[in-house]
């Protein structure tokens, strides 16, 4: 049994730019819901009036406690001294937001203002017996996963590739409660030095053949070509032959233990 | 130019005959000898051949010519990375003795290997510190890489087995003490798992703001995604910085002396993440796209029971060319080419396939393509790095029976 605080933010849909639940928020609720909790608090940091809330809300919490700030101020400072009051034992976030600076900074500075460990991409989350300790799966590229054993209390990021969070239900959405917590918060002065202005794609950029080999042509030539291996080729040999060239190579290559 | 060549000049036979002139009355008399002959002359000859040599900036792969008169010639010319057979030749070694700062560039090293991203991170380095006059320090876990090649001015080398084992706390702390020893201008890393893992964990150590993801970078300008995709937050390269993929392109030929610095010492402490291991997964249960080690089957496959029992036993991800496909031996997510998925996995075992140009197109980022068929002609053959001609059908099994022997599956 834990005590499980859930960072929640709000996303923007990436047509429509309508608010919407950040996913990976969605999924660390999904998985907080999941979890033998004693107690589960979710905390935004913002407006309190945002439509996005109520989405969370949806899910099957009763109430979320928003600490209410205006537009542009730094919310760590704020979302850590609520933690600290609430000591959890495990807090989870999402990796990455989405509609502010989206740096994924935000769980960092937390468990570094806290002092606990921080979990990146994290897909699941099993507490121990003692509930001393939890195991946790990461996400990793190529669809691993990796394991790990973290001792509570720690804050984990959650990666897409988390279960996908339940759907939001208007009813429990209407009756969740929004308890407004004004606060006082440092305005951020590193994102309003930045210029900002509507993002506009860029050319990919052209990456055939090995860097600084050969000019336009060579690129030419890759583009259109057929790449030809450079191949060992066995004529009709026995069935034996063939499957031992074969694991031979796939040794070579890195794919089967050796 | 071709005046300074005797032979190149063009000869004025009536000026020579009048140098040679001795009487006119009553009979005109010339000398015969040859030292006679007047040096003089009229118009320079040209030698068009000459004149084409010289102008000729490069023969190979293909000859290119400049008539402007500036080109003196192929042999003379600086070289010009990525032309010709002028690459070839060994780049300048470039030493800087006293940088005016120091560039750290943390790079990944995943699987014990310098991966694309950490060359173009090494790039991205570069091209901050050329505009500073400083010098980039290669913070990598020790390997046998030639980073001077790369670009790397020094190298602060950490520990060789944190490049295996996942260790983010310890390398995080070694690289926050090496900051606070050497206070570099800009720290760069690779906004990939494990880097941008890193980079974060550095910055909340020392206290900064990281500007993560950039997108595009100059000297004056670093602009990264912000907004949920909708802005772009743009300022003046900040301290520390991580560079997204393909963001910057690699460096070319360079050669920088890469000189070792002592490494900083051993952070102690007992890391809160422990025991990781990697978990085994289901290989059907990766996306193809994202999958490592795919086999797949072609039309020449009728023994659908082994084709399963060897996806199982080499661990690999199954799937299969357009008619497989459509016949419904296996699902149309597990279809490989320009109407299916285009793979990027490392290794490729193909059975019966003919090697179509839309099954082709979906296997260009492959690295090792391996092809069974009993078309020798077939253009999977050509397009193989190991091709065999034998029936499927009886290698399937063999290789069951081989993997099961050396205990995989
Ligand atoms: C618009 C369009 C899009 C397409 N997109 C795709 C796509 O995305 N992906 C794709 O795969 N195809 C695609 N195709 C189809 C493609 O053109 C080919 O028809 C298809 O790839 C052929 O599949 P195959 O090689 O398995 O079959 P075949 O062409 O029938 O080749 C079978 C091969 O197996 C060999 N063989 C036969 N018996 C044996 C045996 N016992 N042992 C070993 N080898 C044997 C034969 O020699 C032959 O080379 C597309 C076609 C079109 C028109």
């Amino acid at each position: 049994m834990v005590d499980v605080a859930i960072l929640l933010s709000v996303g923007r849909h990436p047509v429509s730019g309508r608010a919407r639940r950040a996913p990976t928020d969605a999924r660390a609720l999904e998985m907080a819901l999941g979890l033998p909790a004693v107690r589960r608090t979710a905390l935004h940091a913002g407006d309190p009036a945002s439509p996005a809330l109520r989405d969370y809300l949806g899910m099957g919490l009763d109430r979320l406690t928003v600490l209410a700030m205006a537009h542009g101020c730094d919310p760590v400072e704020p979302l850590a001294a609520h933690l600290r009051s609430l000591s959890p034992g495990i807090v989870l976030t999402g990796n990455r937001a989405e509609g502010g600076e989206d740096s994924g900074m935000l769980p960092y500075r937390v468990a570094h203002t806290l002092g606990v460990a921080i979990v990146p991409d994290v897909v699941a989350i099993t507490v121990e017996a003692g509930g001393g300790a939890a195991e946790v799966v990461q996400a990793l590229a190529r669809g691993q996963r990796r394991a790990l054993r973290v001792a509570l209390p720690f804050v984990a990021t959650i990666h897409p590739a988390a279960p996908s969070a339940r759907p939001s239900a208007f009813g429990p959405a209407r009756r969740g409660r929004i308890d407004s917590v004004p606060v006082e918060a440092p305005p951020d002065a590193f994102l309003a030095a930045c210029a900002a202005r509507p993002w506009r794609d860029r050319p990919k950029r052209l990456t055939v053949g090995a860097p600084g080999s050969g000019g336009a042509l060579d690129r030419l030539r890759a583009a259109t070509e057929a790449k030809a291996g450079q191949g060992r080729l066995l004529v009709g040999p026995s069935p034996d032959e063939a499957a031992l060239a074969i694991y031979e190579c796939l040794q070579e290559q890195g794919v089967l233990p050796r | 130019m071709s005046e300074q060549h005797p032979t190149a000049r063009r000869r004025d036979p009536r000026a020579e005959r009048a140098a040679r002139t001795v009487r006119v009355e009553p009979r005109r008399r010339l000398v015969l000898s040859v030292d006679v002959v007047p040096q003089t002359g009229g118009r320079p000859r040209r030698d068009p051949r000459a004149r084409r040599a010289e102008a000729i900036v490069q023969s190979v792969p293909r000859l290119r010519l400049d008539w402007t008169g500036k080109a003196v010639g192929a042999s003379a010319l600086p070289t010009v990375e990525g032309r010709g057979p002028r690459a070839a030749s060994e780049p300048v070694l470039r030493v800087i003795d006293d940088p005016a700062c120091l560039l750290f560039a943390v790079l990944d090293r995943p699987d014990g290997a310098l991966s694309g991203h950490d060359r173009q991170v090494l790039a991205a380095a570069r091209l901050l510190a050329d505009a500073a006059g400083g010098a980039v320090v290669a913070v990598v876990p020790d390997g046998g890489e030639d980073l001077g090649a790369l670009g790397a001015d020094r190298v602060l080398p950490l520990p060789a087995a944190w490049a295996d084992e996942y260790a983010p706390e310890r390398r995080a702390a070694a690289v926050a003490a090496a900051i606070a020893r050497w206070s570099p201008r800009h720290i760069l890393f690779a906004e990939s798992q494990d880097g941008g893992d890193l980079a974060r964990r550095v910055a909340v150590a020392c206290g900064e703001r990281l500007f993560a993801g950039v997108e595009s970078l100059s000297s004056a300008r670093a602009a990264r995604r912000a907004g949920g995709g909708a802005t772009e937050l743009g300022c003046a390269p900040p301290r520390l910085l991580s560079i997204a993929a393909d963001a910057v392109a690699p460096l070319g030929a360079v050669r920088h002396e890469a000189r070792r610095l002592d490494p900083p010492p051993e952070p102690d402490g007992v890391p809160a993440l422990q025991g990781a291991r990697r978990l085994p997964v289901d290989p059907d249960g990766v996306g193809l796209g994202e999958a490592d080690f795919i086999v797949s089957a072609g039309n020449g496959v009728t023994d659908w029971d082994a084709f399963a029992a060897l996806g199982r036993a080499l661990g690999a991800t199954r799937a299969g060319s357009r008619v497989v496909c459509d016949a419904g031996h296996l699902p149309r997510d597990r279809q490989v080419g320009a109407s299916g998925t285009v793979v990027s996995a490392r290794c490729y075992l193909a059975f019966g396939i003919a090697g179509a140009p839309q099954h082709l197109q979906g296997i260009g980022g492959v690295e090792r393509v391996i092809a069974v068929n009993t078309d020798l002609h077939a253009a999977m053959i050509k397009r193989a790095d190991l091709a065999i001609i034998a029936d499927a059908q009886a290698v399937m099994p063999a290789l069951v029976r081989l993997a099961r022997e050396r205990g995989h599956g």
